[in-house]
């Protein structure tokens, strides 16, 4: 019992840095990946195409990788630029919030990508129409977006935005691999320390609990929107 | 009596295909103007230049003898606040705003439009919509949304919309074209009731027998150009060209 209460306190302070990564993905991905959209979308061919090679990039290699890459990369960069200034590997040696910053980097960049092609399909399928009907009314094109097209988009993306964060909250037990001492990396302690099993599948129950709350937050909004159709 | 609108001889182009070869037409205030024509003909297209939602390559729109658009082959113009407000549009497909009421519908626009220019005029513009909701007859339907009501009740919420900026002219395209017939009725009544209250428009319509009725001037448009035009006898009942009459002929079969 005492083991069981320990396990959980410890899985516990692993899913608070899950949940860290998670909301703060969030609240980075969800607007870089509009500004994403927007230069995806944009008439100038330098920017777009600019932009549609970074998201085939992002999407094109596994995002493990690219956690590497951006723990990593800084570090070797400047072992070449400038190689007098390192001693030895402390550069290596970092502190767990630079890994923290790293992952999060990672995973608002990797997100922002997925969620920028979903805005694009949102905001492509609006009607010409509406942005008409705001041109005839004397809107801006600032004002005709967040006032009339922008609650469309965000009602047609809901499903597959839903998935896409369902997947993120998963996604972030990859920090593992950098030693972010995020809900997987706790329950592998256990494993490797204490040659315990049954602490992974707690883990598991930690994202499937958080999993249900999301379904249910999604359903209500989805219910929230139901009130017009587009 | 002076000209409220005057076109001078507006050309548009899409590519290489020249859909307005230069037309040029004159409306007074209070007159109700009817384009007819077949699909493909322009209408739609002009009246689309005169909302501004398709520049127009070259011609002049003058409205109350000022100039709000005039190009030249080749160049764009800056399109101004003022010449958008001159010129009010109802759409065939309605085009409300789906997550807003129906008097927020009418109310977005105009407040916006206050706030930019840093006035408080709210309860002004709701006592204006709910009394252009009562001329086209939906004062109970105040708080209803769009996907509650009937498509003819949504374009007259789309007329009521489009007058809430008080344009100097109101255009409709094709206004009933998206409507079951049942429902035609009831929407026409409205653009009559505002032919009464000595509103300028311009009407792009299949429906002929309406023209006859409501317009002061019927303009017939075949590839690009005004192919006849006069009062709604003369083209109707006497059209001088073979091409009006083989439209009028096709159209009444």
């Amino acid at each position: 019992m005492e083991m069981f209460l320990d396990v959980l306190s410890q899985l516990a302070g692993g899913f608070v840095t899950s949940f860290l990564l998670f909301i703060l993905t969030l609240i980075l991905a969800l607007p870089l990946g509009l500004l994403v959209s927007f230069c995806t979308m944009s008439k100038f061919a330098p920017l777009s195409m600019l932009s549609k090679l970074i998201v085939w990039i992002l999407r094109g290699t596994p995002l493990m990788l690219q956690i590497f890459a951006i723990f990593y990369l800084p570090g070797i960069l400047r072992l070449f630029i400038w190689p007098q200034m390192n001693t030895g590997w402390e550069w290596f040696d970092t502190t767990f919030s630079t890994r923290f910053i790293a992952a999060l980097v990672a995973f608002a960049i990797n997100y922002a990508a997925y969620f920028s092609e979903i805005f694009r399909g949102g905001i492509q399928s609006i009607s010409q129409g509406q942005y008409e009907a705001c041109q005839v009314l004397g809107m801006s094109k600032r004002e005709a977006f967040f006032k009339v097209i922008l609650l469309q988009v965000i009602k047609r993306i809901i499903p597959p935005m839903s998935n896409e964060i369902i997947t993120l909250i998963k996604d972030t037990s990859l920090a593992n691999t950098i030693a972010v001492y995020e809900l997987i990396f706790e329950a592998k302690e256990f494993m490797v320390i204490d040659a315990l099993i049954w602490p992974l599948f707690m883990a598991g129950a930690f994202y499937l609990l958080f999993v249900g709350l999301l379904t249910i937050i999604f359903g209500l909004i989805e219910k929230k929107l139901s009130y017009f159709r587009s | 009596m002076e000209n409220m609108l005057e076109v001078k001889n507006l050309r548009k182009r899409f590519g290489q295909n020249e859909v307005l070869k230069g037309v040029s037409l004159t409306l007074k205030k209070g007159e109700v103007l009817s384009i007819i024509g077949s699909s493909g003909g322009g209408k739609t297209t002009l009246l689309r230049c005169l909302n501004f939602l398709e520049t127009a390559n070259s011609g002049e729109i003058v409205v109350n003898g000022k100039t709000v658009y005039r190009a030249e082959d080749g160049e764009k113009p800056e399109l101004t606040p003022e010449a958008q407000a001159s010129f009010g549009l109802v759409f065939q497909q309605f085009n409300l705003f789906p997550q807003y009421s129906v008097i927020d519908n009418l109310c977005l626009a105009p407040k916006l439009k206050a706030k930019r220019e840093k006035q408080d005029r709210n309860e002004e513009i709701e006592a204006k919509a709910r009394e252009l909701l009562e001329t086209v007859g939906l004062s109970e339907k105040a708080n209803a949304y769009p996907c509650e009501l009937s498509g003819g009740q949504q374009q007259r919420v789309a007329i009521a919309r489009a007058l809430m900026l008080s344009p100097e002219i109101l255009c409709f395209d094709e206004p009933t074209s998206a409507l079951d017939p049942e429902l035609t009725g009831e929407v026409l009544r409205v653009i009559r009731s505002l032919k009464d209250s000595e509103r300028t428009m311009i009407i792009v319509t299949h429906e002929m027998e309406f023209a006859k009725g409501v317009s002061d001037k019927v303009i017939f448009i075949s590839d690009g150009v005004i192919e006849e035009e006069g009062t709604p006898e003369e083209v109707f009942v006497n059209p001088k060209s073979e091409k009006t009459k083989a439209f009028l002929s096709g159209g009444s079969k």
